[in-house]
Order: C-alpha cells, then structure tokens, then sequence
C-alpha cells in the first residue's frame, strides 16, 4: 500500500514536470531568440539585446502601448460601472430579476471570438454617429466581451458580503437604500470586483481579433503593433512578445496579489 | 411619489442598452440577414445555407473547424486530467509553481504563440534548422502551415485553460471513497473508472463545451499562421465582412449563424448530459 502511494506520487510529479516543460518551452525560446542574432543550429550566436534597444527607442510602440492601455481601461470601467448600477436594481428592488442579468451575461460566451465584432461591424458600419463611429463601436464591443468576468465577479462578491442583509442594517440604522448600496456595499466589495476587472484587463490587452475586424490598420495598439512588426524583424517580434507577456504577467500578479491579501484580511 | 418610486429603474438602463444594442441587435440581425438574398434585395432565401452546405470551400471549413476543435478539445482534456489528478495527490510547492505557471501561460495565446510556434517549426524555425541540419526527418518536415500545424497550437492554449477548469473538480472527490474502494478489494484504476470519473463527467463535460466554443471561435493563431489561407469558419466569416475579396455580408450572416449553432449545441448537450442537482429524473 504505502510502496503504491508512494509510486503515485512520483507518477504526479513527473506528470507535473512534463506538462510545466511543455508550456514552458514556446516561451522560453522565445525568449532566448529575442536576445541573440543568430540561432539556426543547437546553440544561438551572437548575444545581443539591440532588439530591446531598438523597441524601446521606437515612438510607435509607446504609442501603440498607449492606446492599447486606454482601449482597456475605458470599457472596463464603463462595463463595471454599467454592471454596478444594474446589480443595485437587482439587489435592492428585483432580486428576482438576476437570472435575466445573468443570461445577458452569458450570451457572450456563445457570439465569442470572431462572431460578436462581425455581427457589430455588419449592423453599425454605415450607421450615423456615434454608432458608425469605429471607437465607439470597438468600446462598446470590448464592454460586451469582457461582461461575463465583471457580472460574474461583481454577483460573486455580492453574495460573499451578504448584500441584502447588509443593506438591512443600514437602513436600521437610518441609511437610504441608496446609500447604503452605494457607499456600504460597493466599499466592501470594490477589493474583489478589482480582481476579476483585472482579468478583463488582460483579455482586452491581449485581444487581437476585435481590433482587426472592427478598426483595421487605423488604431494601432501593441497587438498591432506586433501583428505588424512580425514581417519585419523575427527577432523584434519575439523582444514585442515578452515584453507584452511581461506586462500581461504584472496585471495578472497584481490581481493575485490582491486575492491573497484578500483572503489573509478574511481569515484574519 | 409615483415617478420617484420607479425612478431606480434608470440605473438599469445603461446596462440594458448596452445589451440590447450592442448584443441583442446585432445578433439578431445577423441571423435575419442570413436569410436575405444576396445583393441587397428584400425577400426569404435559404440559398445562403444551402451555399455554406453545398459549396466544397465551404464544407471544407465547416469540416476543419469541428475537427480542430474537437480534436484539440479531446487532447487538451486528456492532459489536463492528468495534470488536475497530480495536482490532486500532490501537495506543496511544485503544486504552487505549477499553479502559478497555468494561469502565466493561460495567457500566452493568439499572434504571440502562432509567432512562437513559427520560430520553432516554421520554414527556418529553430526546430526546422536542427531537424535539417541532424537528419531528424520528423522535425525538417513538420508541417507547421497546415491544419496539423494549428491543432498543436490550438492544444498549446487548450491545455491551461482544461487544466484550471479541471483542478477545482478533483477537490470534489474525498480521500474516504478512495479507502472504500480500497477496502472493497478495488485497485485504484477501479476507483477512477466506477467512481472517480463518474464523479467528475460533469465538470469534463462542461470543461469541453468552454473548450470547444474557445477553439471554434478562434481567430487570431489561425490568422497569424495563415492570413486567409486556410479553410476555417472564422478566416471565412471574417473574409465575407473585411479583407480584400469581394464583401458578401449575407452570405457571411449564414457562416456567423451557423458558428453560433455550433456553440449553442455545445452549450446544450453539455447541460443535457449533466445530471440535474438532486437525483436523475
């Protein structure tokens, strides 16, 4: 029995290493191409970080990393914000309404990928303004992809809170419903809506197929960029890689980080 | 008194405007102008459907797609069960780093891990030079730029995301039914194939159904690779709305409306497949 266990156990482990090694192998050349300028037999040749000099000098890539930051942030906080207001109708006046938010919610999951941005281009590219307007059209679209992760981490942490009873006391306690939604509920709950919206912030920072199809060439974000660059230089594709992975990496350890905090401050 | 009391309501409208314009609206349309004739004239045509059906390039995507999908779905599942049932019986800091490696790479998708791809195996990848270079055949000839070429991409981004979605079901099964089937005289492939998996079908099937929408949907590993050339639903849906060829936007309505009834029917059989809470029936 305990010679079995402990076979398993080696068995998990290796299993472990293997699958750690797979996903870790893309990266990591990609990384290694990156700083050297040849690399057609086992070992590359000529070390270099020219690649990274090169990027960082280039004005069109902060710029591009500019618009990709503000091409996220907007519909992220106008998403929440949506979704906020939403959840105080439901929470405070029509609790028996959530399973209609929450379907609005879910449909995107089915119209995901490539569908939604054509369905919008195809309705809204020769209408009038602010409709015809590709920003307004790739903000709103963003805001709909990235629905599922908000709705999902607001209900979530309304739930965990205990909403309803917390507007309870407050009421007693000679607060409005309004009030006590928006400055008791939403304070408790702000640290974990942080975390799922920073989720959201790397899909929309990763995204490359809604961009394509609703803006083209005419807004250039990092994605682009890369898109880009990738028939120019294979070694400065792979500096735009890692340093956009790097970023991508920093949101989501922010999140976490905020998650762990989150928890010790809830054992505590 | 009476437009006070109802006055909340406008805090739901930015969120149901949003929905209805942006989501309900355009969906719609969609599937009504999949049934338009093509050119713009009003009147009811099933001809969009029956070109997507009949028409070989056509075919030849819709045929390319499921199997991607499908296939990368099945191996993702399969190495991410493995993975989840380690995760399982171990315990302590190579859990924690493999953890921390799944959601860093979950990220890692689209143009960024088509690009990685084409400088391992591409024409003058790394790979490709040391295969050519040692006569490892298997390596100088991989055909990257192929359907073969994206499933091994498609699988590289299934298996994080399997693997995340599978670990919190493990937590389901308890070490006691493990020592009942133990007691009982069953080996340990007996607990997973009478009580383990069964345990679980749910969670894998609902993991495949998010799997299978993800690689069907998928666009830009396959537009990296590839640009139009290759028969996919996505490149051929988008290639009837933007790009250079002639736009068939009625047309193109058809290929999204069919893409959506794949995803809902793997929405639908999942929850079809899945026992409901409290008893079968």
């Amino acid at each position: 029995m305990r010679t079995e266990k402990k076979k398993s156990h080696v068995g998990a482990k290796i299993a472990i290493i293997v699958i750690i090694a797979y996903l870790l192998l893309p990266l990591i050349m990609t990384f290694i191409y990156s700083l050297f300028q040849e690399w057609i037999d086992i070992a590359p040749t000529g070390f270099t970080l020219a690649a990274y000099t090169e990027l960082f000098t280039d004005p069109l890539f902060w710029k591009a990393v500019g618009r990709t930051v503000v091409i996220s942030i907007i519909p992220i906080i106008l998403c929440t914000v949506f979704v906020l207001l939403a959840m105080y109708v439901v929470v405070v006046y029509h609790p028996e309404w959530d399973k209609m938010i929450q379907i609005l919610c879910t449909i995107p999951y089915a119209i995901q990928g490539v569908i939604l941005p054509i369905c919008v281009l195809s309705l809204y590219s020769s209408a009038p303004e602010p409709f015809g307007d590709r920003m307004f059209m790739l903000v709103a679209t963003y805001m709909v992809v990235i629905l599922p992760y908000v709705y999902q981490g607001i209900r979530n942490n309304l739930n965990g809170v205990g909403a309803p009873r917390l507007i309870e006391a407050a009421q007693m306690l000679g607060a409005s419903k309004f009030y006590a939604f928006f400055r008791v509920v939403i304070p408790n709950i702000m640290g974990g809506v942080t975390i799922s919206v920073m989720l959201a912030m790397a899909i929309v920072f990763g995204d490359f197929v809604i961009i394509n199809t609703l803006a083209g060439g005419q807004f250039m974000t990092a994605q682009m960029y890369l898109y880009d660059i990738m028939k120019k230089s294979g070694q400065r594709t792979c500096a735009v890689i890692v340093v956009l992975f790097v970023v991508t990496l920093i949101i989501s350890a922010c999140a976490f980080f905020l998650q762990s905090k989150g928890k010790d401050r809830k054992d505590r | 008194m009476k437009t006070k009391r109802k006055s909340y309501l406008l805090a739901l409208a930015p969120f149901l405007l949003l929905c209805i314009l942006f989501e309900i609206i355009p969906v719609v349309y969609t599937v009504v102008r999949s049934f338009f004739p093509e050119g713009g004239e009003a009147g009811f045509t099933l001809d969009n459907y029956i070109n997507i059906f009949t028409g070989k390039l056509y075919q030849q995507a819709i045929i390319n797609s499921l199997l991607i999908s499908v296939l990368s779905s099945v191996i993702g599942l399969i190495v991410a069960f493995i993975g989840a049932k380690a995760v399982h019986e171990e315990r302590g800091k190579l859990k924690t780093v493999f953890m921390s490696i799944l959601n860093m790479v979950s990220n890692f998708s689209g143009v960024p891990l088509a690009f990685a791809y084409i400088i391992m195996l591409g024409n003058i990848g790394v790979m490709t030079m040391i295969g050519a270079n040692y006569g490892i055949k298997f390596l100088a000839e991989f055909p990257l730029y192929s359907v073969w070429g994206l499933l091994l991409i498609y699988v590289y981004f299934q298996i994080p995301l399997a693997t995340l979605l599978l670990i919190p079901a493990f937590d389901s099964i308890r070490k006691e039914w493990k020592e009942a089937v133990a007691l009982l005289g069953g080996s340990q492939m007996t607990f997973w194939r009478k009580v383990g998996i069964p345990v679980l079908t749910p969670s894998i099937l609902g993991t495949f159904s998010v799997l299978f929408a993800n690689a069907l949907a998928a666009y830009a590993s396959a537009y990296a690779l590839l640009m139009n050339n290759v028969s996919l639903l996505p490149i051929r849906l988008s290639e009837q709305f933007v790009g250079d060829i002639i736009q068939r936007p009625e047309f193109g309505s058809a290929i999204a409306v069919v893409m959506m009834v794949f995803m809902v029917l793997a929405i639908m059989i999942q929850n079809k497949m899945t026992p409901k809470k409290g008893g079968r029936r």
